[in-house]
């Protein structure tokens, strides 16, 4: 949905301003981003790699520290504060390209570990939410197997569930199909597209043109640590209004 | 394939491997069979009968060493129980145990088998020997009663295992030393193989968790802890151990004001935990650095704090990657004790030495040597031992097992 038509007294899910990034290396990754997002938005970010995109929405739940600029979530500004920085974290659910799912607990265990330590929850419920959500995300069977014994796409689907566990109010998705074999990247992109049927919002860079254009409310293009151009996935796939954007499209489609 | 076919590919697959087959065996055996010939006919094993005492426990007081054999036949009942419980209670991977699995009974069958003439051979009194006896069926009695009853008792069993031996070894400081009522026996009383084993475990026990502090502390982001950890791993790596037992005898003497500083036996002890330590913090540190970075990542997105997220999840995997380096750090520990006897500690070596000094047992020293090392050599096997079954049980299973 168009961010016009969102009520102007919610504030926006993700708000960053100018946000600037140097490695110590002196590479200057992040140049200057904007970007908005509103409550039950699906924004997807695409872009060649080394654009700063990963860079960029792993500053949302400060796995990145930024140098300049502004992000704030959720209503909580971004800062050196560590207790700041935990509200964020719990808030905002991150799904990895390589899974990151802890070898050695079980699927279940994944799942109930930060409920249960960081929301202070009781086990036995945070067991049946566990379930239910293995069940939504289609795996239930596999509940007690350990991450080693399924493939991609199953541990995929358990990561998505580990951050659904959380009740976070945003999802970021940092290339959650790149590392897949190509047919389990269906399986994992239904299970995104039932989460913002239900009204998620999610900040997703992946290269899945299709899943772009079906799910996304708007697609954002970085390049060289700048959005390039951003809009309805229509008009950005089929009217791109840049050259960088016509080169880059060029390329994948 | 049969035992037949298996040892020919295995050993004559081709002319050149026979050939190197047969030369390795017949070498092994002409030097099995000295040994033992030596061994059997030759040696004076009097030496080790009349100091059998002496190399156990030095010269800890005759009338208390009652307090030493309780000792033992608690640990012996705690082995029993531990062994029990641990192959009675499923595992993730193997729900279905059954009460002896078959390396149970072997092992079994060969625990009586040695306690049967070990001791006998050894010369041991009869009284002695019986005492032997008495432990062995302690242990397999321990054994089958909680293999029996471990898995209608699940719950608390899996609840009591862990501080089992903490109040175990709590217990038997309290039993070796003295307090609650015991005549206090000091350590400068204590030696032989008593002293070997307080100095190595205490030891193994304090510079675990410092290690794992050190090797936190090197790939810390705050630069005081991290230089603070590397200087003083890099520090202690590069001094020889013997050097640091000499200085930590005279220099913790004038460092500390007097009766502060501890008696030499515990000196010795603190040096070889912080001499330790800084090995144990690299082979951490390799275990650390091969956690993938996103195993943090994704836990700090979680919302786990720091320590949470290492408590939890790195440490779990890291210790599991460091653990046949840890273990093999501990067992050089356990032989690095023998040092001891050089600043003048009577420990396993250093009252072998003082028995070889004796007239009587001149020119006896290869049956006393001999000794030493069998016994090292148990010590070590059952660390081993312990680490390989640990590493076994801490695997998750995975597609390709």
């Amino acid at each position: 949905m168009p961010s016009e038509l969102m009520n102007p007294l919610s504030p926006a899910m993700i708000e960053a301003r100018g946000v600037e990034k140097w490695y110590p290396n002196g590479f200057h990754a992040l140049r200057g981003v904007d970007l908005t997002v509103q409550r039950g938005e699906v924004v997807v970010i695409m872009g060649p790699s080394g654009s700063g995109k990963s860079t960029f929405i792993r500053t949302f739940n400060a796995l990145e520290e930024f140098q300049k600029g502004s992000i704030t979530v959720d209503g909580i500004a971004l800062s050196d504060d560590l207790r700041k920085i935990d509200a964020i974290r719990r808030e905002v659910g991150m799904v990895f390209q390589q899974f990151n799912l802890f070898p050695h607990l079980s699927v279940l265990d994944n799942l109930t570990l930060a409920p249960v330590m960081v929301r202070k929850r009781r086990k036995d419920e945070v067991l049946q939410q566990a379930m239910a959500l293995l069940e939504r995300v289609g795996i239930a069977e596999q509940a007690h197997k350990f991450p080693g014994q399924l493939s991609g796409g199953q541990q995929q689907r358990v990561a998505i569930a580990r951050s659904l566990c959380m009740e976070p109010r945003i999802l970021l998705f940092d290339e959650p199909t790149s590392s897949l074999d190509p047919e389990m990247v269906r399986e994992v992109l239904e299970v995104m597209q039932g989460l913002a049927a239900d009204g998620m919002t999610m900040v997703v860079v992946t290269h899945e043109v299709g899943f772009a254009r079906q799910v996304a409310d708007r697609v954002v293009l970085m390049a060289d640590g700048l959005v390039v151009e951003e809009g309805a996935p229509q008009r950005f796939f089929d009217h791109p209004q840049h050259e960088r954007s016509r080169q880059f499209l060029a390329q994948i489609l | 394939m049969g035992p037949i076919q298996r040892l020919r590919k295995d050993l004559f697959a081709n002319p050149l491997d026979g050939l190197v087959s047969v030369l390795l065996l017949s070498g092994l055996a002409v030097a099995g069979y000295r040994l033992l010939h030596w061994a059997l006919t030759q040696a004076r094993w009097a030496v080790i009968q009349a100091n059998s005492t002496l190399l156990a426990v030095g010269r800890y007081p005759i009338e208390q060493q009652w307090r030493l054999w309780l000792l033992v036949a608690l640990v012996a009942a705690a082995s029993g129980l531990s062994w029990g419980v641990l192959r009675g209670l499923p595992v993730r991977d193997r729900p279905k145990t059954t009460l002896w699995p078959s390396n149970d009974r072997l092992a079994a069958i060969l625990l009586v088998f040695l306690a049967s003439w070990t001791p006998a051979l050894l010369g041991l009194t009869l009284a002695i020997q019986a005492r032997w006896w008495t432990l062995t069926a302690l242990v397999l009695l321990m054994r089958w009663l909680a293999g029996r009853y471990a898995g209608r008792f699940a719950k608390p069993a899996a609840l009591a295992m862990p501080l089992l031996w903490p109040l175990l070894y709590l217990l038997g400081m309290v039993l070796i030393g003295g307090g609650l009522g015991l005549v206090t026996v000091g350590a400068n009383e204590w030696g032989g193989l008593l002293l070997t084993l307080v100095e190595a475990s205490f030891a193994i026990l304090l510079s675990f968790p410092l290690g794992v502090l050190l090797a936190l502390g090197r790939r810390s982001s705050l630069p005081m802890l991290r230089w603070g950890s590397i200087v003083y791993i890099e520090f202690i790596r590069g001094a020889p151990l013997i050097t640091l037992l000499f200085l930590g005898q005279n220099i913790l003497g004038f460092l500390l004001p007097g009766g502060l500083a501890p008696d030499r036996v515990w000196r010795a002890a603190w040096i070889l935990t912080f001499f330790s330590a800084a090995y144990l913090a690299e082979a951490v540190r390799s275990g650390l650095a091969a956690v993938p970075r996103g195993q943090l990542e994704a836990a700090r997105s979680l919302g786990l704090s720091l320590p949470q997220a290492l408590g939890r999840v790195v440490l779990p995997q890291a210790l599991r990657v460091a653990l046949p380096a840890t273990v093999g750090q501990f067992i050089s520990l356990l032989q690095d004790t023998t040092l001891l006897s050089l600043i003048g500690l009577l420990d396993l070596l250093g009252t072998a030495r003082s028995v070889m000094a004796n007239p009587l047992y001149l020119g006896k020293s290869a049956e006393v040597y001999l000794t030493l090392a069998v016994l090292f050599w148990c010590c070590c096997a059952a660390l081993g031992l312990g680490s390989r079954a640990l590493e076994r049980r801490l695997s998750p299973p995975s597609l390709s097992r």
